[in-house]
């Protein structure tokens, strides 16, 4: 287990993987949202190469209404 | 012959896109998302303001209003509302052009919390940056002639100065600053951007010869915010028009607009 940060909250998942099993094991199902890794945007192209870590912080942001 | 009375409404381009609404207008704080529908449309407005918020998992909401927006078929004008700082604004404009599939962002780094003033370093900073990246950039700014010139020079082709603090409602505070900034940069887009509270406001923002208004409190909080939308949408296209047709020199005296010769019982002496 490895303990991660997903929106300002600690969570833990089984083990260092890809962005898109972190999506999938913390079961984000919807579409239509934006990830950024410790501050860094990470395009959807590259979520399966991009390794996700002990401590790493992660922003999951989608569409609300706006000013 | 009977001349044709048909004013032209003129359209205007920003971003690579030509419009014909001169209102841009927000999509928070309605009473219902139906209300929010309602407003937008009969706003006339075609750009509509949109923002980002973590979501949690299964949460639907995010997917439901990006549907509603969409299928208004309107240009969608995502900001950074919340950042503080260039890279935090910088990460905010990746993450909504992958989300709305825009290369449009309302550039919004906040310096101060308690009045929500922008931060002209950070935001000239994060200029830099977006631009060289493809972003079409919509910063928001205060009325202040020197920052709007660094923003130009670092490609700026749009400036939003605010009227006066976000969500106030206070007008325009210093219309003398917001002229001075219209005429020292004609060539560039400019759009009042916060601080309107009613449609006389936007009209005398149009009536400066800014190229639009854009606002969202006014609408959202009127106690009917679809009659609101319909006030300001005839409120932009008067300042605009009255901004074409050429206001009025001002006077230092009065001067009588009847004719004077022929008036009645002028200089009449009783014998």
């Amino acid at each position: 287990m490895i303990e991660i940060i997903v929106n300002g909250k600690r969570t833990t998942i089984s083990k260092e993987m890809n962005i898109k099993e972190v999506i999938k094991e913390l079961h984000y199902t919807q579409e239509g949202f934006a990830l950024a890794l410790n501050g860094t945007f990470v395009a959807i192209a590259t979520y399966e190469i991009t390794i996700i870590h002990d401590n790493d912080s992660i922003e999951i942001l989608a569409p609300v209404q706006g000013g | 012959m009977t001349k044709n009375m048909n004013i032209t409404h003129d359209t205007w381009e920003i971003g690579g896109k030509t419009l014909s609404s001169r209102l841009l207008i927000g999509s928070a704080l309605y009473p219902s998302p139906a209300n929010m529908e309602d407003a937008i449309k009969i706003s006339g407005a075609q750009i509509v303001t949109v923002a980002l918020r973590r979501q949690s998992a299964g949460e639907k909401s995010g997917r439901d209003f990006w549907n509603i927006i969409k299928s208004l078929g309107i240009e969608v004008l995502p900001n950074t509302a919340g950042c503080h700082s260039a890279k935090e604004a910088i990460t905010t404009a990746q993450m909504a052009r992958e989300v709305f599939g825009t290369n449009w962002i309302k550039l919004e780094v906040i310096g101060d919390q308690y009045n929500l003033q922008p931060d002209p370093f950070e935001t000239v900073k994060a200029v830099e940056v977006l631009i060289k990246e493809g972003f079409e950039v919509f910063p928001y700014t205060t009325d202040d002639l020197v920052v709007a010139k660094r923003l130009a020079d670092v490609g700026c082709k749009i400036i939003m100065p605010w009227g006066s603090m976000i969500g106030s409602g206070k007008g325009l505070m210093n219309p003398d600053n917001l002229l001075a900034i219209r005429k020292q940069f004609p060539e560039l887009k400019l759009i009042i951007d916060a601080g309107i509270g009613k449609p006389s406001h936007a009209t005398q923002a149009m009536e400066l010869g800014y190229d639009g208004v854009l606002l969202n409190s006014a609408i959202a909080l009127a106690h009917d915010p679809v009659k609101m939308a319909d006030a300001f949408r005839y409120a932009v296209e008067a300042g605009r028009l009255g901004y074409e047709s050429g206001v009025m020199q001002q006077r230092e005296f009065a001067s009588p607009s009847t004719p004077t010769i022929g008036t009645p019982f002028w200089h009449q002496f009783k014998d």
